[in-house]
């Protein structure tokens, strides 16, 4: 029989509720908690249940992903499961998180499950399959059921189908798929126009995602008094990158104080961005934060004042949800310190 | 405007002392043939060939399908590219159904050829592997172009429309097994029920990109990059006036036989005083120049508005720059206060991770989708090559390559191929024919 691995949080592991949430990662051997819940169905024995805290996974990511994937080193599994974590969002981070982990380094399928509200979704959508689950726990079961439905199509083999079929999150792939019903193009037209025209629901074979634009703000009046500020997607940050921004798909963000700083030299200050050949970037820093020629600008009395620090992160595979997330904890700062107007460099 | 079609069913395909069409079976002179076909001097090389379906056969680089017919009153097919120009649309042919003709290059191909399999997983990925198929592979003598990927592949196409209007001849003084009608009263001159029905246009964008000439669709022998869009009677698109082109990738390809026998406008037409008021055709183009997509666009509308249409249907010949004509005229006719479905194919890449078109509008809400030009296909070799396959690598044909670090070459050495579906010859089918859909997975 194959075999799986689930992960767990404090609460759904036995451990405790909230004041548990900092409990670091075990791996019990056996099923524990929704395990047994799985095992009914599974088409895989669950030989190992993991269980981590949530504010542990959430503090201290990178201990715990170590710790569990050491420990699973030497494990003989099929296929990683996660959660179901319901609109939890540190439990649907943490699953997502870990079950990334465990497919770039085991190579072996991942399955987890969330509400649409859960912000993990948005997060990991396009990494692994995140069955659409229910809001709260007392739906464990139907969730569980849905993801043993799918699970069990893994561990066959069988082709996992489609987006709205199977009930996963769309990962943000389109492939070609032969209808079953033979339906012609032609006849599929004339159903969506007459259906249309006659005010009648209608479902598009493309949908246009929502764009989700800005107002272009309104232009700055009076430059001679306005505060400036500097933010980068470009990678900019000092060369021992304190605050360990990834090269791609940044979750994090850093700000770094240039009050005193005329221009960035290189060897200080370097660009960490793996989306672009990054030679120009490192010999002159100033090229994507042009902290040399703001100085220069605020000499002449081009505008009023610079905002003490820049701000910094990596655009590249970065999704809009998560760039969404760094710009509401950037701008509090940039508000509190009043800026007017910021300058917002990409690459 | 009425046109008749009579149908004659093609059951078999031989070869034999004399042409002609029996019980099913058409028979065919070859050496006849082949010598109607070499009075173009141009041709140097040519041989005949019957494709069956279920027949281990590879066809590649073939580079248009035609479908053999005859006009009763003895005009030509295809008025202005082969015979003399007057007005097509209306009277009688005879057409030789599940029958195409097909022109397959010897040796040369480009971006705009394709691959057909009549048996095997690859069969289903084109209209024209579940066809009887007349196939002539030829070489000319159009050197200049011999090794440029973009190729007029004027002799060879001529030899197709030619050699279908050779062979339909058979069936001109025959009784067909059926026949369909094609009338489109006057726009304004239409019954009290029809009237009150949502009327609608057929908007047609066929491939024109090419600025140099040669290339490009046809209308009546007219390069239609040069013109603006303009009003037609369906009963002409389907009667010859259009005659395919030669230049873009070939699984969004609309062959000439697309044309003859277009699916999306027999479908508007069987609609036609039930569900809808057919007003007719919208033959616009595909442009290069935003402000020539733009100028489309707003002639597009402005005629929409003109006929009073409540809907149009857009379909587009082509992926990648051309969806912006596609989507554009689009939004145009959405601004313009008429109802719209778009009828298209994606190109999502191989990993399925792009944006399937290359501008979109949220507008664009009643989208049918016929399939993915970057799906990556591997099929088996077949026992019997037309053509030259080694073409789908060497030749820059669009979805095969020479060699890749990963995948290895196109064509490998067991005859096995690797490539997208960007090079099934007419693959996507978005005229209408397709059963293939996109899904988010």
């Amino acid at each position: 029989m194959k075999k799986a691995i689930l992960y767990i949080n404090q609460f759904f592991g036995q451990i405790g509720g909230e004041d548990k949430a900092d409990f670091a990662p075990v791996i019990r051997e056996g099923k524990v908690g929704p395990a047994m819940e799985f095992a009914k169905n599974l088409q895989a024995d669950i030989t190992y249940t993991i269980i981590c805290g949530d504010n542990f996974m959430g503090s201290n990511t990178d201990e715990a992903v170590k710790t569990i994937l050491d420990g699973l080193e030497g494990k003989d599994f099929d296929l990683f499961l996660a959660g179901p974590a319901f609109q939890a969002g540190r439990y649907g981070v943490a699953c997502g998180t870990i079950c990334k982990a465990v497919k770039e380094k085991f190579n072996v399928p991942v399955l987890t499950s969330m509400n649409v509200e859960n912000p993990g979704v948005e997060m990991f959508k396009s990494n692994m399959l995140i069955m659409e689950g229910a809001n709260i726990a007392s739906h464990m079961r139907k969730d569980v059921a849905a993801m043993v439905k799918v699970a069990n199509k893994i561990l066959s083999g069988e082709q996992v189908g489609p987006a709205t079929e199977e009930g996963y999150f769309p990962t943000g792939r389109r492939k070609e798929v032969w209808l079953e019903d033979k339906t012609t193009a032609a006849d599929r037209m004339i159903n969506m126009l007459v259906a249309k025209l006659n005010g009648e629901p209608f479902v598009t074979e493309l949908p246009i995602p929502k764009p989700d634009r800005v107002p272009i703000a309104p232009a700055i009046k009076d430059l001679k008094h306005a505060k400036i500020a500097l933010v980068t997607t470009g990678g900019i940050v000092p060369v021992d990158n304190p605050d360990k921004i990834q090269s791609a798909s940044a979750t994090r963000w850093g700000r770094y104080d240039i009050s005193h700083t005329m221009r960035l030299e290189s060897g200080v200050y370097k660009t960490i961005h793996a989306g672009f050949d990054p030679a120009a970037a490192n010999d002159d820093p100033n090229v994507i934060t042009p902290v040399d020629a703001l100085q220069e600008l605020l000499k002449e009395g081009y505008y009023g004042s610079l905002h003490p620090y820049f701000y910094s992160t990596v655009g590249t595979g970065t999704t809009q949800a998560e760039a969404a997330r760094m710009a509401n904890e950037i701008v509090p700062y940039l508000k509190e310190d009043n800026v007017d107007g910021i300058i917002m460099v990409s690459t | 405007m009425k046109l008749e079609i009579g149908n004659f069913y093609v059951k078999d395909i031989t070869f034999g002392k004399e042409l002609k069409f029996d019980n099913g079976v058409l028979t065919i002179n070859k050496e006849e043939a082949l010598a109607f076909i070499k009075e173009d001097e141009r041709i140097t090389e040519a041989d005949l060939y019957i494709a069956k379906p279920g027949d281990k056969i590879r066809m590649c680089p073939v580079k248009e399908a035609v479908e053999p017919r005859v006009r009763l009153d003895g005009r030509g097919l295809f008025p202005g590219y082969e015979g003399e120009l007057v007005r097509a649309g209306e009277g009688t042919l005879h057409a030789m159904k599940n029958c195409s003709v097909l022109v397959v290059g010897r040796h040369w191909g480009g971006f705009q050829d394709g691959v057909i399999d009549m048996s095997g997983e690859g069969q289903k990925y084109t209209y024209f592997g579940g066809l009887n198929n007349i196939v002539l592979v030829a070489d000319t003598n159009e050197e200049f172009e011999k090794r440029e990927q973009q190729k007029k592949n004027d002799a060879l196409r001529h030899a197709a429309h030619r050699l279908a209007e050779f062979v339909g001849k058979c069936v001109k003084d025959l009784k067909p097994e059926d026949t369909e009608s094609y009338e489109l009263e006057p726009a304004i001159k239409r019954d009290p029920k029809t009237e009150k029905l949502p009327s609608v246009v057929f908007v047609m964008q066929p491939q024109t990109q090419m600025e140099d000439m040669g290339y490009n669709t046809l209308a009546y022998g007219w390069d239609m990059n040069h013109m603006l869009p303009t009003y037609m009677n369906p009963n002409e698109v389907l009667d010859g006036a259009i005659v395919s082109g030669s230049f873009m990738p070939v699984a969004a390809k609309w062959s000439t036989y697309d044309y003859q026998n277009c699916p999306a406008i027999k479908a508007l037409y069987r609609e036609h005083g039930k569900t809808i008021n057919f007003l007719g055709i919208i033959m616009s183009n595909l442009n290069v120049a935003l402000d020539q997509k733009e100028r489309s666009a707003i002639y597009v509308a402005q005629i929409a508005n003109s006929l009073g249409a409540d809907g149009a249907v857009v379909a587009e010949e082509g992926y990648g720059n051309p969806d912006a004509d596609y989507v554009g005229c689009i939004v145009a006719l959405e601004d313009a206060g008429v109802k719209t479905v778009g009828l298209s194919d994606e190109c999502t890449g191989r990993d399925g991770m792009s944006q399937p078109l290359v501008t979109l509008d949220e507008k664009c809400d009643a989208l049918v989708s016929c399939g993915d030009v970057s799906d990556l296909l591997v099929l088996p070799a077949m026992e019997t090559v037309l053509g030259e396959l080694e073409a789908l690598g060497r030749d820059g044909m669009a979805g095969g390559w020479a060699g890749d670090e990963i995948l290895g070459p196109s064509v490998r050495e067991d005859g096995s191929i690797i490539m997208e579906n960007n090079s099934m010859f007419c693959g996507d089918q978005v005229l209408g024919w397709s059963t293939k859909t996109m899904k988010a997975f």
